[in-house]
């Protein structure tokens, strides 16, 4: 490239920089250095390989709530996400597979059809990888393919609708994972909530305490600094503190679980042995600096999905925030093993008790009425062949 | 071996010879009594506790032992065997008794390695205990008694493959004792039976050895199990058995393959359709009912089936004739057949009779223990 090349690259670029400049406003720049603002919700992506139809829908509502897709047929998707739970299961730790806990909080499902990271570290990309996994996880649904995909054969109303569906010949599990997805992005969503409502121009939709709480919340508390965007959480991952689950010091089966974990995830001997605390991110990249970091977690429909945080240890929004105010400490000093890693945005708030109860009346904006439903009537198994057909081999 | 038995065995043979077709492959003299088997007893102590213990299968709710019942022979009652919760099963579930004298194992001799592997193969199938064995591991470390036992059986702390060893190191302590067959003890009709079945039933070519097994595949035509079709649970493990093994359109099969699966494409593949492994007929007083899917309820009802030359199948083995048996042979086979069986196993050698705790006890000052 010779000199008169670079100086016309120069021009051209500054002359492009002025362009966008007026095109996109102050508001742009500055939002590159600060987070999107809190937005209203709107439609959630649907794939491209996984278009929503009613009929798939009202499939993925019916195996949602079966629980033979799971490894001894007592346990569905809905056990440990219950609708009466918030679509969550109201204990800090989730219920687990039947002889065993889990390790972790169920969250909620509502609205899981925004992310793009599922599970608490973030591990699957997709609602359709997150329900495969959740069923076949050993301390979840313990499911395997091979005999979930012969239930489903053996249930006639599923090889209709199966057909009718995704034109399979015979159900394939991977197309119950698919409908599970579509009944989530269909059902499973909330956009009108009272913050939604604000966002649109109702100003009437929040109380004078939730717009101050929201000013906390935007501004001196900064939990805008990762609860942030139509979704209120930036799906990036972060270690704030949260100290290990009480429950692995006084229930045996925790116990068991979470040396499980260690061993499943592949960890190294010396951490297995030495290791008190869920490592998050860590299992995925074996990165250091990933030690304790989680994913944020949305704030929506947080109002039915107590106990809050990836392993439940605190049970209000109060406790929550009282939790962040004392920057990422518990009430009893407790505090995350891996503090080397803790986010530099967690630090002492200086909140008031006024302040507190502004935010907490702000934080119930996020969620709208409770989604209940019936759960449905499961179709019932049915020989496949006919006396006549098994006779006459 | 050494030269002289073989030579004495050659002897017997062309003995044997002179009076009936079917005994030159071997005598009822190479069939007493099954060896005992050299056992470490803290090993095979720690075996038995697993064996019975429910928590060894995911959902933690039944044993090895709730499908090999001590009482029945280590096998079950049931035609079908019950499988894992949720499911049912597609074939009879064979005794253990003398299992550790096998070279090949399960009804299609579909792992031939070691018992290790056999017991792998049981406790983590999905319709059989669906365990995933390291949160048996994680199980096992959190019961002390476990964790001693393993100790005291230089095992080091409890782990999967401990436990791999510890169940078949139990099994070798279930061999058969005391048979009227092996202590010279049998009745008239029995040594009359006996007579039948290596002469005129011809019985004896394929069921010989100790173990009154000869170790290969035979397609006998026994008819199917209808209720592996029938019952949606059963038939739900047969689809996923067949599925796994690569069987092509599984879902329309209706005839247990056998030892085809083992090997699809060698040559004469599709003539071992719906053969399957000579089981031993020693301990059969306990362990009805019979063959590979449990058809058959009783031993008198087994040799009628062979009295009729088997049953029907485009492979089955042309051994089968039917051999015109009267009544009474009929009724002396079987007094032989049940002089196969010695003293039940059932007695605290072979049963763990203590009480499983029904809480793991939980790790005190858990932060500061090692994992």
């Amino acid at each position: 490239m010779n000199k008169r090349d670079i100086r016309f690259r120069q021009i051209l670029s500054a002359c492009l920089c002025l362009v966008a400049t007026t095109v996109m406003g102050a508001a742009a720049w500055a939002q590159s250095a600060s987070p999107p603002p809190l937005a209203p919700l709107g439609d959630p992506p649907i794939p491209a390989d996984n278009q929503q139809t009613a009929a798939k829908v009202e499939l993925g509502k019916l195996l949602f709530f079966d629980p033979r897709l799971g490894g001894d047929a007592s346990v569905a998707c809905g056990t440990c996400h219950e609708p009466s739970q918030g679509w969550a299961f109201s204990e800090d730790l989730s219920r687990g597979y039947p002889g065993t806990v889990h390790w972790r909080n169920s969250q909620t499902i509502v609205n899981s059809a925004y992310y793009g990271k599922l599970f608490w570290a973030g591990s699957s990309r997709s609602l359709e990888a997150q329900a495969r996994s959740a069923a076949k996880g050993g301390v979840a649904g313990n499911g395997e393919d091979d005999i979930m995909e012969a239930r489903l054969a053996l249930i006639p109303e599923y090889r209709k609708r199966f057909r009718e569906v995704f034109g399979d010949e015979w159900p394939t599990i991977m197309n119950a994972w698919k409908a599970i997805a579509a009944f989530e992005r269909a059902e499973l969503i909330q956009k009108d909530t009272p913050l939604d409502r604000y966002l649109q121009g109702d100003r009437s939709a929040l109380s004078e305490q939730q717009i101050r709480g929201k000013a906390i919340f935007e501004g001196k508390a900064n939990c805008i600094a990762c609860h942030n965007g139509a979704l209120a959480s930036d799906e990036k991952f972060h270690n704030i503190g949260v100290p290990y689950a009480q429950r692995w010091e006084e229930d045996a089966l925790a116990q068991i679980t979470f040396r499980f974990e260690q061993y499943a995830k592949g960890v190294t001997e010396k951490m297995y042995r030495e290791i008190k605390d869920d490592a998050g991110l860590y299992y995925r990249t074996k990165n250091a600096w990933d030690k304790g970091k989680f994913r944020t977690p949305s704030l929506r429909y947080t109002a039915y999905t107590a106990p809050y945080m990836h392993n439940g240890t605190f049970f209000t929004m109060e406790e929550v925030v009282d939790f962040y105010d004392r920057g990422g400490v518990a009430e009893d000093g407790r505090t995350t093993d891996f503090s080397e890693t803790k986010s530099a945005l967690i630090k002492p708030l200086g909140l008031t008790d006024e302040e507190k109860e502004d935010l907490v009346a702000f934080l119930e904006a996020f969620s709208g009425e409770e989604i209940l439903m019936d759960k449905p009537r499961l179709p019932e198994y049915a020989p496949l062949f006919s006396e006549a057909d098994i006779m006459s081999e | 071996m050494d030269k002289l038995s073989i030579v004495q065995r050659g002897l017997l043979a062309l003995v044997a010879g002179l009076g009936s077709v079917t005994a030159v492959i071997a005598d009822t003299a190479d069939t007493g009594p099954v060896p005992a088997i050299k056992f470490d007893k803290a090993k095979a102590e720690l075996g038995k506790r697993l064996f019975f213990d429910k928590r060894i299968s995911g959902d933690a709710a039944i044993s090895c032992a709730s499908c090999h019942v001590p009482e029945n022979g280590f096998a079950h009652p049931d035609a079908l065997s019950p499988g894992y919760p949720g499911n049912g099963h597609f074939r009879n579930s064979p005794t253990l008794i003398n299992a550790a004298s096998k070279k090949i194992w399960l009804h299609d001799g579909r792992l031939g390695t070691n018992l290790n592997d056999v017991t792998r193969e049981m406790i983590t199938e999905d319709y059989i205990m669906n365990m995933d064995m390291r949160i048996m591991q994680e199980r096992l470390k959190q019961d002390p008694v476990y964790v001693e036992m393993f100790k005291k059986a230089k095992m080091g702390e409890p782990s999967n493959g401990g436990a791999r060893n510890a169940i078949p190191e139990f099994l070798k302590t279930l061999t058969s004792r005391n048979a009227p067959f092996d202590t010279g003890n049998m009745s008239d009709a029995a040594k009359r039976g006996e007579q039948l079945f290596k002469g005129k039933a011809g019985c004896l070519a394929c069921h010989n050895g100790p173990l009154l097994s000869d170790g290969k595949y035979h397609n006998l035509g026994v008819p199917e199990n209808l209720d592996v079709f029938r019952d949606p649970l059963n038939h739900q493990t047969f689809i996923a058995y067949n599925n796994f093994q690569g069987i092509p359109n599984f879902m329309n099969l209706k005839r247990d393959l056998g030892v085809f699966v083992q090997d699809k494409s060698v040559a004469g593949a599709e003539k071992r359709k719906g053969a399957f492994m000579t089981p031993t007929l020693r301990e059969l007083k306990y362990t009805a009912p019979y063959m590979h899917n449990g058809t058959i309820g009783t031993l008198r009802a087994v040799v009628d089936f062979y009295d009729r030359g088997g049953g029907k199948d485009p492979h089955k083995d042309s051994a089968l004739k039917p051999l015109k048996l009267t009544n009474s042979e009929k009724s002396d086979l079987v007094a032989f057949l049940e002089a196969l069986s010695g003293d039940p196993l059932t007695g605290k050698a072979f049963v763990w009779s203590e009480p499983y705790p029904e809480e793991y006890p939980v790790i005190a000052d858990w932060r500061k223990a090692r994992n």
